[in-house]
């Protein structure tokens, strides 16, 4: 339905979903900082809100991008490899009973466990981490997408039946549509998860990034700078988040009741 | 499988067969499902002909949606014959639900077997917009098929089957998912399109004796398991049909005919 001003309209219906828990933030915030002058904790232990601008790191952009740089090239990597092997899956029986049972091994398995191999192996630069956030990125991208490229309901691909559509046409006109929003789904988790493999990665030996300045900060007692690196940490997964549910928004309008 | 259901739709009107001509016969066909041991259907033999409308009616399970199937070459039957005229094609179809893809405009799922058989240009897009017209659906062309009505989304459905001006028409409990109402309007929708296409007969699957014996001219009776035909009864009421024609006598006593010949088997004229 259309109504007169279409703009102000949506407007209308976006605010509050980006109002009601911004007020919710500020008021945790306030929250936190009541609670630090009250008890009077000292610094080291919890810093106040208003502790923290002073804390941020003059190098914090540099710390930002490289943590940016193995967390987005981890995600892409790990999405792009991840699709491509689910379409092969799903063509496949004999591939999918091959690789299926290690593709569930690599996940049970801790990225925590896998990383200091992963550093001895592709050294503390931006290669170790960058597959540890593909390895932790991969997963949720290859079962969504499988699961995807099934649903199709039956009396769907009847009907292609019917009309005699290739293989192809199947693909493209019938599964692909219909696996997109589990795509999507699979992005916005691995968004998230990304974020955690290039941290754990840099946890173990980097000279560089939100992860390392998290060590070092905690290792020097420096509180305040520790939860900077936190907030940004966090700020990334939200940050992707946003961007793939944007793209999510642009490119699955039929699909609306995914989160 | 002989030549004849190999054959390729056949576009023009070269075919003037006679009045009784078969578009599809079936002989002695019975079916069951592979690696399973029940028989679905048993020693069926049905004659779609030209001009008609027939109905397969029966309870569920007795294998009446196995037998369209059968007819319409989406399932080889496991036992007996199929032939298929070079007259019957092409077929069209349509199935219980509405199988729309929501990505899709009500437009574009209409043209949806134009694109996949290439043949579809400005006169496949002029022929949609003509069934947009006479199933009363102008205006919608561009609307996201889950903001349709389940009435509206099966006459896109309808539409969708119709765009490859179809000589045969397989429909499977096409509306058995609509309000009373609906489904009345949309039974005297198919019999309007029928009248105005170039459509030669229909094959219906319904569990509704009200809707077969308002839309056939023949009804097929399906009872058991293995499922097989019980009766056959000619509709002899008159065309064009009119939702009045429900209220009278003669069509009381054909669904009457047609609950005994379901419950017991074939039914004395």
């Amino acid at each position: 339905m259309h109504s007169a001003s279409p703009s102000l309209d949506s407007l209308r219906r976006t605010a509050p979903l980006i109002l009601t828990p911004l007020l919710f933030a500020l008021g945790f915030v306030a929250m936190w900082g009541a609670a630090v002058e009250v008890l009077k904790t000292p610094e080291y232990i919890v810093p106040a809100p208003w502790d923290l601008p002073r804390a941020v790191p003059s190098d914090i952009a540099d710390h930002v991008w490289v943590t940016a740089q193995e967390v987005l090239l981890g995600f892409l990597v790990a999405n792009a490899l991840a699709f491509c092997i689910a379409v092969l899956f799903v063509q496949s029986r004999i591939i999918e009973r091959g690789v299926y049972p290690l593709a569930i091994a690599l996940k049970t398995t801790p990225i925590v466990a896998i990383a200091p191999l992963l550093v001895l192996w592709f050294g503390t630069g931006l290669l170790s981490k960058v597959v540890a956030a593909a390895l932790i990125s991969f997963f949720p991208m290859l079962v969504n997408t499988i699961r995807g490229l099934r649903a199709a309901e039956p009396e769907a691909h009847e009907l292609f039946t019917a009309l005699r559509a290739s293989r192809r046409q199947r693909f493209l006109r019938l599964q692909m549509p219909t696996a997109l929003p589990f795509v999507f789904a699979a992005l916005k988790i691995s968004a998230s998860l990304a974020v955690v493999g290039a941290i754990v990665g840099e946890f173990v030996g980097a000279k560089a990034g939100l992860g390392f300045l998290i060590l070092q900060s905690s290792y020097n007692f420096e509180t305040a700078q520790l939860f900077v690196a936190i907030i940004g940490a966090a700020m990334l997964g939200i940050l992707l988040f946003a961007v793939v549910s944007l793209a999510e928004r642009a490119l699955c309008r039929w699909e609306r009741v995914a989160v | 499988m002989s030549a004849l259901t190999q054959a390729r739709p056949c576009q023009s009107d070269q075919v003037v067969g006679q009045p009784d001509e078969v578009l599809v016969a079936a002989r002695a066909v019975g079916h069951r499902f592979e690696g399973a041991d029940e028989e679905i259907l048993r020693a069926v033999d049905v004659d779609v002909r030209r001009g008609e409308v027939v109905a397969l009616l029966g309870p569920s399970g007795c294998g009446k949606t196995t037998l369209l199937r059968l007819l319409a070459g989406l399932l080889e039957s496991t036992d007996g014959e199929v032939h298929r005229a070079p007259a019957a094609s092409p077929a069209g179809f349509m199935f219980q639900r509405s199988v729309l893809l929501p990505w899709r405009s009500a437009m574009a799922n209409v043209m949806l077997p134009r694109e996949l058989h290439r043949t579809a240009g400005p006169e496949a897009e002029r022929r949609a917009r003509e069934l947009f017209e006479i199933l009363g659906l102008a205006g919608a062309e561009q609307r996201r098929t889950h903001e349709l009505s389940g009435g509206m989304q099966q006459r896109v459905a309808l539409a969708r089957a119709l765009i490859e001006q179809p000589r045969l028409l397989y429909l499977d409990e096409p509306f058995s998912a609509l309000d009373e109402i609906t489904r009345e309007e949309l039974n005297l929708e198919l019999l309007r399109v029928l009248r105005t296409t170039d459509l030669q007969g229909v094959v219906i699957v319904t569990h509704s004796l009200e809707e077969a014996a308002f839309l056939a001219d023949r009804v097929l009776v399906m009872r058991g398991s293995p499922g097989e035909v019980v009766d056959e009864v000619e509709v002899e009421l008159p065309q064009p049909r009119t939702l009045e024609i429900k209220e009278t006598k003669e069509f009381t006593s054909c669904t009457v005919h047609l609950r005994r010949s379901i419950r017991f088997g074939a039914q004395p004229r």
